[in-house]
This record gives C-alpha cells, sequence and structure tokens, in this order.
C-alpha cells in the first residue's frame, strides 16, 4: 500500500472517530441538549465587563444586564480601559442612575481586555463571577437559565451559547452558521466533561473556582481559553447551558475577521504549549481535551496537504495534457478520463462528508433562531462547509508563523 | 443532575473501527472481484494468444491468406486492448491490494507476445500496421505522464481512421526479460517510444499525420 494511502486512511479514521463521537453523544444525550437546572438557591453574582472605545455599544450592553431576569445579580462592573472615546462618560452616566452598576477605569491603557478584567476582579466579594464583553447581549433569562449548574459543587464555570448578532453581511451570515456549530458541539463536548473553552461574551465561575486560577493570563491572547483548561486541571467540571442566549457582533471584514482568527489560533498555541506537560495525563484535559484539540489541528493540515497535494498535481496534469492536446491536434477530452469505479478512498470521503453535513444540518436544527427548521439557505450552508472551513487550516499555518515569531498582540 | 457519558469515548472508537474494517473488507472485496473479471478475460485472451501463435507457425508453413491474418491479428489485439482500458480503470480504483499490477504485466507480456508472433506475418503481408507503443508504467513525472496521455490519443486516434492497424500498448517498465531483448533488438532506449512495423522507432510524436506518414 502507497505511503499516501495509508496516510489517507489515518486521516479518515480520526476524523471518522470524532464524527462518531459527536454522532453517538448527540443520539444518547438528545433530550437533555435543552435541559435547564432550576438553582437550589439564588447564587450572589457580579459581572465583570472590559470595556475600551465601545460607546456605541455599552450603552446596550449595561441595559441588557440590568434587564436580566436572574434576582441575585448584585453587581456590574465595567471596567473601561482607558478608552479613547466617550465610553467611560457612558459607564458613568449608568453608575449614577443605578447602584448595581460600578464604573471602573485602569490607571492605564492594559492592551487585551485579560487586564481589564483582572481589574476588575479585585471588586468582586460574590458567589459567583461573571464576564462578558462590551458589545454583547444577553437575553432576559441567560444568567438565570446558567446558574443552576452550581447545584452541583464540583462545577467550576458555565459558558453561555453565542448566537451573531444582527448578520446581515454575507461574511457574518456565514459566522452565524460556524457560531451556531461550534456551540452545539461543545454542548455535546460537556456530556464527555470536556469543554475546552468558557466563552468570552458571557460565562460564569464559582469565585473559589476562580480564585484558584489566580486570574486571567495576561500573556495568553485567548485568556478564556486558557481560564478553562485552568479550571479543568485544577479538578472543575466546566458546564454549557444552551438556553442560556447571548448575542455578539462579529467581524464585518475579512482583514478583522482574519485578524481575529490568527488572535484565537495563536492563544490555542500559547495554550497548548503552557499545558504541554500534562497531555495524556490524568483527567480530560490531558486525556481527552488536549489531544483533540492537537488532533483537530492536525487533521485540518493533513486535509489542506492532501487537497493542495492532489488538485495540485490534477491541475498540473490537466493543464499539460491540453497543452499538448492542443498542439497534437486531438480531442482535449476523452471516454478514457472518466472512470466509472471510484475507489474505496474516495467512498470513505463521500461517507465523511455526508456525515458531516449531516452533522452540520442536525446542528443547525437545533438553533433555531426563526420558524424555520435551519434558519439557513442552502447556499450559505453549502459556502460554509466546502469554502470557509476550508480557511482553518491556511489560518493555522499562518498562526504557527506569527507564534513562532513572537505574535502577541491583542 | 446529568452524569458524564465518557464511555461513548470507547464505544465510538469501536464502531469506528468496525464501520473502518467493514469499509476496508468491502473494498478488499470489490478489489478481489475486479481482479477475478480481469483474470478470466485474461484466461481467454490467452487461449485466443495461442491461437494466433500457432497461425503464425502456420504461416510460415502454408500460404494463407494475408486478408485472414490482418482480421485475425486485429480483431485480437482490440480485443485486449479492450480489455486493458479495463484493467486500468480497475487498477486507477485499487488501493488495498497488488494484484492488479500483477495483471498488468501478465497483459505486457501477453502483448510482448503478440508482437513477436506477427514479426513473420508482418513480413510476409504487408497489408496492415503494427503499432507497438512503448510507454513508462511507473511515472511519477507529472510532464511524462501528460505526454504519455496525448501519445495514447494520437495513437487511438490513428487507429480509429485506418482500419488495418494493429495497436499495441506495452508498458516498457516492467522487467520482462523477453520485452527488453525485444527493445534492445528495435534499440530502444528511452520511454514512451513508438515502433511503427518494427522499423521506425519515434520518441516525439508530434500529430497524428506524423504517424500517418509512416505507415504502409
Amino acid at each position: 500500500m502507497e505511503f499516501l494511502t495509508i496516510l489517507y486512511f489515518v486521516y479518515t479514521f480520526i476524523a471518522f472517530y470524532f464524527l462518531m463521537i459527536y454522532i453517538m453523544t448527540y443520539f444518547q444525550n438528545r433530550k437533555h441538549i435543552f435541559e435547564t437546572i432550576e438553582p437550589d438557591k439564588i447564587r450572589s453574582l457580579s459581572i465583570v465587563i472590559p470595556c475600551f472605545n465601545e460607546d456605541k455599544n455599552i450603552a446596550r450592553n449595561i441595559e441588557a444586564f440590568l434587564a436580566s431576569d436572574y434576582k441575585g445579580l448584585k453587581k456590574l462592573i465595567i471596567v473601561d480601559d482607558c478608552s479613547t472615546d466617550n465610553s467611560y462618560e457612558i459607564i458613568k452616566e449608568y453608575a449614577k442612575k443605578y447602584p448595581r452598576v460600578i464604573a471602573l477605569q485602569t490607571p492605564k491603557n492594559t492592551g487585551r481586555a485579560a487586564g481589564a478584567k483582572n481589574f476588575g476582579i479585585k471588586y468582586v466579594k460574590t458567589e459567583l463571577i461573571g464576564f462578558s464583553d462590551a458589545d454583547s447581549l444577553p437575553n432576559k433569562n441567560a444568567i438565570s437559565k446558567m446558574i443552576g449548574v452550581f447545584n452541583d459543587t464540583k462545577v467550576g464555570g458555565v459558558t453561555s451559547r453565542v448566537f451573531v448578532n444582527n448578520p446581515k453581511k454575507y461574511l457574518t451570515k456565514i459566522q452565524a452558521i460556524e457560531y451556531k456549530i461550534i456551540a452545539f458541539t461543545r454542548k455535546l463536548l460537556e456530556f464527555l466533561d470536556a469543554i475546552y473553552v468558557t466563552n468570552g461574551p458571557l460565562s460564569i465561575y464559582r469565585k473559589k473556582a476562580f480564585d484558584q486560577t489566580g486570574g486571567f493570563d495576561l500573556n495568553n491572547l485567548t485568556e478564556d481559553i486558557e481560564l478553562t483548561w485552568h479550571l479543568v486541571a485544577k479538578g472543575w467540571k466546566v458546564k454549557m447551558s444552551i438556553p442560556a442566549i447571548i448575542r455578539s457582533y462579529v467581524p464585518k471584514t475579512i482583514k478583522t475577521w482574519f485578524h481575529q482568527r490568527i488572535r484565537w489560533n495563536v492563544g490555542g498555541i500559547q495554550t497548548i504549549a503552557k499545558y504541554r506537560k500534562q497531555v495524556l495525563g490524568t483527567g480530560m484535559l490531558g486525556l481527552f481535551i488536549m489531544p483533540f484539540f492537537v488532533l483537530s489541528w492536525f487533521l485540518g493540515l493533513t486535509g489542506l496537504v492532501f487537497l493542495t497535494y492532489r488538485l495540485t498535481r490534477y491541475l498540473m496534469m490537466k493543464f499539460l495534457v491540453a497543452k499538448y492536446s492542443v498542439a497534437a491536434q486531438v480531442a482535449l477530452v476523452s471516454m478514457e478520463d472518466f472512470s466509472l469505479n471510484p475507489s474505496i478512498l474516495f467512498i470513505f470521503g463521500i461517507v465523511l462528508l455526508s456525515l458531516g453535513l449531516a452533522y452540520t444540518v442536525v446542528a443547525l436544527a437545533h438553533s433555531k433562531e426563526s420558524g424555520r427548521i435551519i434558519g439557513h439557505s442552502i447556499l450559505d450552508i453549502f459556502i460554509y462547509s466546502f469554502f470557509y472551513l476550508l480557511m482553518y487550516p491556511p489560518l493555522l499555518i499562518v498562526s504557527f508563523y506569527k507564534y513562532l515569531r513572537g505574535y502577541n498582540t491583542w | 443532575m446529568l452524569k458524564s457519558k465518557k464511555h461513548v469515548l470507547w464505544e465510538a472508537l469501536i464502531v469506528t473501527i468496525v464501520i473502518f474494517l467493514a469499509g476496508l473488507f468491502l473494498g478488499m472485496l470489490i478489489e478481489t472481484s475486479n481482479s477475478v473479471e480481469i483474470s478470466n478475460l485474461f484466461t481467454q485472451s490467452e487461449i485466443s494468444l495461442t491461437d494466433a501463435m500457432a497461425t503464425s507457425r502456420l504461416v510460415e508453413d502454408f500460404d494463407f491468406d494475408c486478408e485472414d491474418i490482418k482480421q485475425n491479428n486485429i480483431k485480437f489485439a482490440n480485443r485486449i486492448y479492450e480489455e486493458a482500458q479495463t484493467l486500468e480503470e480497475y487498477e486507477a480504483s485499487g488501493k488495498l491490494t497488488d494484484s492488479m499490477k500483477l495483471l498488468h504485466k501478465k497483459y505486457d507480456l501477453l502483448r510482448t507476445l503478440l508482437w513477436t508472433s506477427n514479426q513473420k506475418s508482418l513480413d510476409r503481408c504487408e497489408n496492415y500496421n503494427l503499432i507497438v507503443y512503448l510507454y513508462e508504467y511507473n511515472s511519477e513525472d507529472t510532464n511524462k505522464k501528460a505526454i504519455q496521455n496525448v501519445w495514447s490519443k494520437i495513437l487511438l486516434d490513428v487507429k480509429d481512421q485506418n482500419d488495418n492497424i494493429l495497436l499495441l500498448p506495452i508498458a516498457g517498465d516492467q522487467d520482462l526479460t523477453s520485452l527488453d531483448l525485444l527493445m534492445n533488438e528495435h534499440q530502444v532506449t528511452q520511454l514512451p517510444a513508438v515502433v511503427i512495423n518494427n522499423n521506425e522507432v519515434l520518441y516525439e510524436v508530434d500529430s497524428i499525420n506524423q504517424i500517418q506518414t509512416l505507415l504502409n
């Protein structure tokens, strides 16, 4: 058997295995996906929101949190990271009007959300501590849907489901699909105690658990991933509440999207590098989350190499055949060029692709925003599946390069 | 409170292994079935070749009609050409076993035998043309593969335009002693090459016309 064939089988096997984990987890737990646990008591909660130049969004963000139906929300701590616009003035206005709102400002710009968050933590005295982004809008019941998981004393954190706010531009529409699939997948991973990130738009932690981590890592570009791994490494469980919905703005241009994804990937690499010694160690972090994370990247990169190699050879061959055929005045295409005997590799690929598409459809069907079953056009799903996802591996390569060059800019 | 269901990791692994093994088994089954089909065709071709070789010997001793010899040889060559196309198709889809490669080699040997058996018939009867197309089977060079692809098309067009062509495509790098001897005999030094009527050896094929001018 050729080396490439063996490599292809390894690739397909790992991809099949991951997909099987999702599919079987879904079938075994589908009745519990939307389950909400009633809190056994009201737990006091403070939400810390870092803010930098968000004067267009911060007022709506504060009002959305003030409208929350959760009775235990004691403080809304908004930390302005020395904005150059009117953000801090707006925050102070709200602080004057609502005693629950605390307006803070860092002594100097920290340059990243983690800095402002760590600054705000010092003012939290409640049993639970939550974090949000200044441009995110939680549903009225989002927090109350999350709190029940803390009945389990082993739970250290809970995260919410992020929907894209007002996806009108095409790139945001595709990201809306992506966010729904990410959220659905994350929920499935919860059943395995394998959630690897508590998102920035809205996550809540047990203060005792959070304090054990020492706060957000200022050297990490994805402080939310790092914090989650830290919690899991300390033995805390991390949960996700699908009914807890928060809407967030996503990049509208390729440039900002690219920058965001590079930051996410570099942050992921930084986190793996930090916890590398725990690979295959005890607990889900070493036994599943890290290998899963690394293998997912391996799949992406191997897939890209395969595709590029095959496509390049195919196109080069077609080009040369066309060139020589024209010169020799023979037909460019003949019946011999079409094979009706697909190889086993092709069949495996088709099965994998079909299962992947079915998973995408199921994930979207569980993320209804409107009355429609899927909520997205077939074309959008097609673009997402066959073009957008192909952007992941090249981004990863660029991210690796930037990581090696010491990239650490928010 | 929901309990963690990590056992799904093992279950998924077992299901994946089962699906994979089933897929591989199915693949092997398909490839074996293809191989058996080609083997059956090959057995029939072997009989036809033996027949052709017997005819060739008779040509030496008796005065047979050249038209009959031509028809028989071309008919046989056409059949193994079609079988070779089927073989190539199966070979392209075969990823698990090497059985098709061995069958390809057997067909190359068969065509080599047909080439040798036609030497005398061709000398006596000048009413047909023998085109032996020697190509590189194990080449990874994309440019060479493209050239070979186009040569195949040119030669097939030549064959389609003339009803007196015996076209024998043979892989020249199959390590067959008889073929290597024949190639030495015709001073074939590189692949691909086209040998026309055992006289002309071409290393450049630019057009159909170039071949047509060298035919009887």
